[in-house]
This record gives C-alpha cells, sequence and structure tokens, in this order.
C-alpha cells in the first residue's frame, strides 16, 4: 500500500550508538570481508516515540453479518444536549478506547448516547431545509465566532502553499498549516466565548477536539474520526451552551457546510491521504456526517429522489443547495471510472426508494461503522464534557 | 459483463484433457477471465489446491527467469500439463525441462489492489499466462471493487501453472489489514458472508515472502529489515501465520528504501526505512545485481533508487480511480536485461459494469 508518503516525514534516525554493539558484524557471503557498516536500527525513546497512529494493531468488530440484527437495530433518535452545570471541572481530555468492550461501555454510558443523540438532532434540524434557506440574522456571537475561526484556517492554505512533491499523497506543507493550528489553537478557541467569561478555562479541553478536527499531522491524512472530533467539538460548545438547540440550522448550514468546504481545500491542495478507508468499499474517502445531514435534507423533496444522484443536471444544479449531491458531485469530480466500481455504497443505496430511509440507515451506519470500531474510536478523546464513565463499568459488569 | 470476441491468446487458454471438455479448473479460469467470481464451495476447493502447492515453495522462491516459449509451439507442451491436482504429481523438474526451451522473457508485477480490468490490461500488454512467466509481488487486493476476482484469478493461474506464476507475499495479505481496507466488505457484501474471506487469508500464510530470479534479482514486497543480513535467515522465518507486527517478516513485507543513513523509523508504524548503503551491503553480501520492489505507489509505474540498486514496481494505473498514475511492469529477457512497460488504466468502455446489489442491510 502506499499509504503515507516516507519521504514526507521526518522521522529521527539514531547516529551510531552503544546500541550497534548488539548488531551481528556484516559479512560478504562471497569474500567473507566485512561490508559497509550503517547505523543500527534505532530505537523507540521519549524524544521520538512511536507514531501515535497505531496501523491496525487491534483487530477490527467483524462487521455484523445477520441482516435480522442490523434491520432490527434501532434508528439513533435525536435527544437533547444535557448541559454542563457549575461547578465545571475541565480536564485535558485523553484517549480511553482500546477494545470493544471499551466501545461497548462507551455507548452504554450517557455520553455515548447523547453524543449519538445530538448528530441525531443536528441531522432532524435541517429537514427540508436548503444551504441556501435564510438564517436568522445576526448569527448568534459563538456561530459567527465558528465561521470566522474556519474562514482564518482557510487563509492559512493561502499562506502555506504545498511544497513541490513527488508523491501523489501526503503534502508536507500540511504540517506547517497544522502546526500554526497548534500554535494559534488556544486563542481561536477563546476567541468564542464571550469576553470575561468563566468558561475560559474550557479551552484547554476543547482545544484536543479542535486540533484533531483536521486530520493528522504527522501522517497527513483525515478520515471519519477526525470528523468525529469535530462534531465532538460542536458537542462540547453545546453542552456549554454556547450553542442553543435552536441554533442547530445554522449549525450545520453555515457551520458544517463551511467546514466541508475547509476540509475539501485540504484534502486537495495537501493530498491528504484518506485514513483508514475501506476503499471503494466504504462510503466515501474522507466524510460521513455529509451525507447524514445531506440526505436529511433532502427529506421529502418534491422531485428528488435517492436515484436523482445519477442525474448529472441535479448534481450541476443543486449542490450547492444539498449537501449529499455536493458530496456525490465532488467524488464524481476526483475519480475516474464506473460510478458503480469506485463507489459501490453509494450507486447500491441510490435504490433506496426515499430520503427518510436513506437518512435513517445513515444514521444507523454511521453508529456501526464509524462510532463502534475501534480503530477509529481508539482516538476519541474524552474529558469533563464527555465523560468516560468508569463507575458504569461496575453496573455492566 | 463484457463478451468481446475471443481473442487468439484467449483460446490458448483451453486446455482439453483428450476429451476435448474444460476441466473445472480450466473453466474456472475462464470464468475469472470474465470477471465472474466462483462460488463459494469453488473457492473453498480452489484454495484447498492452492495450499497444497504453497505449502511446498520456500521463503526465498527460485524463479527462473526465461521461460517462455512462442504460442504455436506451446500448446503441446502445455497439453502435457495435466490440470491440478495430476499436475502436481509430475516431478518439477520435468515441468522445469519442459518449459525451459526457447526462452523470451518473464515479468515481474507490483500492486494490483483488486484493480481486476487493470490487470487484464496488465495481461494484455505482458502477454497471457501461462506463456509469459509472472511473478506478482502481493497486494492482489483491498482498496478496490474486484479484489476477489483479481485473487482468485490468480490463485487458479497459480494451481493450474505452478511453475509459471509465483505470488509473493505483501502487507494487504492479511487478516488484520482486509478488515479494514475492503477485502473483508467486499466478500462479505459479494458472498453474504466472511467465510471466502476466511478461505482467503488463510491461504494468504501460505503465500512465499520473496523471489530470487536466476540467483541475481532479489524480489519482496516491502523491503529489507535490520534482523535479515543473508537470503539463508530468510529461508529459515516461519511463514505460515498472520504477518506479525514487528520482526523480520513484517519488515519484509512492510519496510521502505529511503534517503536515510542506515535505518530509520517508518511512518507506516511497521516495518522501516533503509537507506542506500543499507542496499549496498545486502546486495553484495548476498550476491545478487538489485532488489525488485513494490509497495509504494510511483506515478511513472517505475522508481530506480541507490544508483540502481533498487527499483519500486508499481502496477495499479490510476490508484484508487483518482491518482492519475501509470503503471509499469519489468521485463526480463534470458539474459536479465530490464525493459519496463508501461500501461494505463483500461478504458471506460472495456470495464464490466458490477451488478447492481440491494443497499446495504442498515438501509432496508
Amino acid at each position: 500500500m502506499a499509504d503515507s508518503d516516507p519521504s514526507a516525514a521526518s522521522p529521527p534516525v539514531s547516529s551510531s550508538s552503544a546500541t550497534d554493539t548488539a548488531s551481528p558484524p556484516m559479512l560478504c557471503a562471497a569474500c567473507a570481508g566485512a561490508t559497509a557498516s550503517w547505523s543500527s536500527p534505532p530505537q523507540w525513546s521519549d524524544s521520538s516515540p512511536p507514531p501515535a497512529y497505531r496501523p491496525i494493531r487491534s483487530p477490527a468488530i467483524n462487521a455484523p453479518t445477520a441482516t435480522a440484527s442490523i434491520v432490527l437495530a434501532p434508528v439513533p433518535q435525536p435527544l437533547p444536549v444535557p448541559p454542563a452545570e457549575p461547578p465545571y471541572r475541565f480536564e485535558i481530555p485523553s484517549k480511553r478506547i482500546s477494545s470493544p468492550d471499551d466501545i461497548r461501555r462507551f455507548h452504554s454510558s450517557e455520553a455515548g448516547r447523547h453524543f449519538v443523540g445530538f448528530v441525531a438532532t443536528l441531522s432532524s434540524s435541517v429537514r427540508g431545509r436548503k444551504l441556501s434557506d435564510p438564517i436568522p440574522s445576526p448569527l448568534p456571537a459563538p456561530l459567527s465566532g465558528l465561521l470566522s475561526l474556519l474562514h482564518t484556517l482557510a487563509l492559512w492554505i493561502d499562506e502555506i502553499p504545498p511544497l513541490p512533491h513527488a508523491s501523489r499523497y501526503g503534502n508536507p506543507a500540511y504540517r506547517s498549516w497544522h502546526a500554526r493550528l497548534t500554535d494559534e489553537g488556544h486563542s481561536l478557541v477563546v476567541a468564542l466565548f464571550p469576553p470575561s467569561d468563566e468558561l475560559h478555562p474550557a479551552a484547554d479541553e476543547l482545544l484536543p477536539y479542535l486540533l484533531d478536527s483536521f486530520g493528522n499531522a504527522y501522517r497527513i491524512d483525515y478520515g471519519t474520526g477526525h470528523e468525529t472530533n469535530f462534531a465532538a467539538f460542536l458537542y462540547c460548545l453545546a453542552r456549554l451552551g454556547l450553542v442553543k438547540e435552536d441554533d442547530y440550522p445554522a449549525l450545520v448550514l453555515r457551520v458544517f457546510a463551511t467546514y466541508l468546504d475547509l476540509m475539501r481545500r485540504l484534502q486537495i491542495t495537501y493530498s491528504l491521504e484518506p485514513a483508514g478507508s475501506h476503499g471503494v468499499w466504504g462510503l466515501d474517502d474522507y466524510h460521513f456526517l455529509p451525507f447524514i445531514f445531506g440526505s436529511a435534507q433532502l427529506i421529502d423533496h418534491k422531485y428528488m429522489k435517492p436515484k436523482s444522484i445519477h442525474n448529472q443536471d441535479i448534481l450541476d444544479n443543486f449542490s450547492n443547495d444539498y449537501m449529499y449531491l455536493a458530496c456525490v458531485a465532488f467524488v464524481k469530480k476526483v475519480k475516474k471510472g464506473v460510478f458503480a466500481e469506485h463507489s459501490p455504497m453509494l450507486d447500491d443505496i441510490s435504490g433506496v426508494p426515499n430520503w427518510s430511509k436513506v437518512n435513517s440507515g445513515m444514521l444507523k451506519m454511521y453508529k456501526a461503522e464509524v462510532l463502534e470500531k475501534v480503530p477509529i474510536m481508539q482516538h476519541f478523546l474524552f474529558g469533563s464534557l464527555i465523560k468516560c464513565r468508569v463507575e458504569n463499568l461496575a453496573k455492566l459488569n | 459483463m463484457i463478451r468481446g470476441k475471443r481473442g487468439r491468446e484467449e483460446i490458448g487458454w483451453r486446455r482439453s484433457r483428450g476429451t476435448g471438455e474444460m476441466s473445472d479448473l480450466d473453466r474456472q479460469i475462464e470464468q475469472l477471465k470474465r470477471c465472474e467470481p466462483l462460488k463459494e464451495s469453488e473457492v473453498k476447493a480452489l484454495c484447498l489446491k492452492a495450499m497444497e502447492i504453497l505449502v511446498e515453495e520456500s521463503n526465498v522462491q527460485r524463479v527462473d527467469a526465461p521461460v517462455t516459449v512462442r504460442s504455436p509451439l506451446m500448446d503441446p507442451f502445455f497439453s502435457a500439463f495435466p490440470p491440478f491436482p495430476s499436475a502436481i504429481s509430475l516431478p518439477r523438474n520435468v515441468c522445469s525441462v519442459l518449459v525451459r526451451l526457447p526462452p523470451i522473457c518473464s515479468e515481474i508485477c507490483g500492486d494490483i489492489h483488486g484493480q481486476f480490468y487493470d490487470m487484464k490490461e496488465l495481461f494484455k500488454v505482458g502477454g497471457d499466462c501461462p506463456k509469459t512467466n509472472y511473478l506478482f509481488l502481493g497486494d492482489f487486493v483491498d482498496r478496490g471493487f474486484y479484489s476477489v476476482e483479481t485473487f482468485l484469478l490468480l490463485l487458479a493461474l497459480k494451481v493450474r501453472y505452478p511453475d509459471r506464476i509465483t505470488l509473493i507475499r505483501g502487507n494487504h495479505e492479511s487478516r488484520q489489514i482486509t478488515q479494514v481496507y475492503g477485502f473483508y466488505d467486499e466478500c462479505l457484501r459479494k458472498y453474504g458472508s466472511v467465510n471466502v474471506w476466511r478461505y482467503c487469508t488463510d491461504i494468504f500464510d501460505y503465500l512465499s515472502l520473496s523471489a530470487l530470479i536466476e540467483n541475481k534479482i532479489f524480489s519482496v514486497h516491502g523491503g529489507l529489515s535490520p534482523a535479515i543480513t543473508t537470503l539463508d535467515q530468510i529461508r529459515t522465518i516461519d511463514r505460515k501465520q498472520e504477518v506479525p507486527h514487528d520482526g523480520a517478516m513484517c519488515d519484509l513485507l512492510w519496510s521502505d528504501p529511503e534517503d536515510v543513513d542506515g535505518w530509520g523509523l517508518s511512518p507506516r508504524g511497521a516495518g522501516y526505512l533503509f537507506g542506500g548503503n543499507v542496499v549496498t551491503s545486502f546486495n553484495h553480501s548476498n550476491n545478487i545485481d538489485y532488489i525488485c520492489r513494490a509497495h509504494q505507489l510511483v506515478m511513472e509505474g517505475y522508481k530506480w533508487m541507490f544508483n540502481n540498486q533498487i527499483v519500486t514496481v508499481w502496477s495499479a494505473p490510476n490508484y484508487c480511480y483518482r491518482c492519475g498514475n501509470v503503471a509499469a511492469i519489468l521485463v526480463l529477457d534470458e539474459n536479465l536485461n530490464q525493459q519496463f512497460t508501461v500501461f494505463e488504466a483500461a478504458p471506460h468502455e472495456s470495464r464490466g459494469v458490477p451488478s447492481k446489489k440491494p443497499a446495504p442491510d442498515y438501509f432496508l
């Protein structure tokens, strides 16, 4: 696999050192003379820890193969976000999931149910709404703050052009872009809060979610796990009361749509590799949420049906208004070949009779294929706002 | 499905057993060449036969480079090659005598990744097996739409012409990797169960780890390992297992050449980066001319490094349907002179259209 481009990485190479003594001398097979020597393989150290990404260390959860269990699985339902109550105990969030058991615990916890419920609420908030539909104006401060945050990040792309680089994937200039995000992220998050607000300490808890929302600088990749982190970032803002349920349509149709535009630019400019992609058997190389929100937008549409994605005129004329169509149009733009071959999932889903069914299927699939997958969720972060409830463990067992 | 005019080379595939009827295996090869997958029971039987052949192969499988006969001469010889299982009852040296006639060339291919119609393009530019002797460097599956058909066709050819095609293991020929990068999902989607995935991943454990062409060209999917200095050390690996997370076997399938001094950490999280001095020393110690490997996308299809001591060959054109790269195979003549044949993705009109499937269960 030509996943990551090694030349893009600058892994530390140890100098010849004491560890050399362990390596056997290299003798020539023909003349038995010593041949060229070189540094011994480097060891992982504190200054050069192993990549945070462990490529497939834990077995993926086997996809459920029993049709009945998938069909009968409940569709995730909208759930109001429980407001975080003072006294706050903000903390730096950390990774807590490393096994299928941890996943089960997460989904039976309050945090798990409410996070899925939040995504379902966002989805139902844009039912039948177009991207161009009027939004209450002026936007509430946190939302316009989010938009200007995303615009700032987009401006940096212009300021940090891709480097001349041979490989198709992973332009190292992305690391500079991400380093700038790391440097300025904290002040960007603080800017979302009302001035002199008691919530300022929350910036430390929110920042890691934001930093993980746009891809991984080491591997120069992006996938549904990063997208989920952005949703978690928004969920934390909702828990803090900065985003209210009335704001959800604008949150999806303005903020998330702008995030999607930004991600497209990052993906193309820096050739981000699809992270953990299932190849043609995934829904999309990079995204999932726009298919949920986009299918909700199209529910009960007068004439556009799921099969309308095959109509290029419809894609051309309505991609500006409907996220789902924009996603299909993007796939058709970047991929060459037979649609049913490079995107069989989207092709098969186009046979579903109505958008409501597409939307409920997308929600079920998102939970099963993203939120219940260890390789993705092992990177998910838990803090005081999205709590990993250890006490639930005891109850369960 | 494409039903074109049956080309001359395709007629060459039909082997009779005197009765004028095709054997099951020949019929299956014909079927797979039309990109029609086998039944689950057929996959199981094919994998069992393949296992018997692959288990005999060395971790450093010997490949004799010049082993191609022109087609008119070819047929009588290959009629003498009864299909499996009698084929393996022929002593191997007899097979070698039979095929080692007027040599033309043999060909080395890199990653395929389930791009079936592009592999057909490869056979079109490279010549059909068994007329051309093939060495495939692994990564047959994952990412593309037709991993099942691609791997089964290669495996059926292996069973039918064990001495005319060599398959070695890539990092994607693994249970863990295929669960993430598509092959698992594909089997589930095409067969409704994971049995075919189980049969195939079981056979992955038997694939050889490397090949040595005329004692001069060392071929491996990824690259070198700090735990390996001689080919004999590779020969002692017990390979019949899932690809481990570290160690020699893992490194052979995961490492990449890179402009580093000695060894570097791999950003892939498995295997190592190895520099030009490592390659120089390995080639010298083992008295080989150069290393031929795959594993990394190369936009031009192939790429020499370190003063022609190692070459990367990539055989999946327009990788992932979006990279816009060309693909290449390395053609060797009887004197090991190299030539690269570059090819592009199969044109739209020659790609079959996958049959429409019901939507995934989530949408029922």
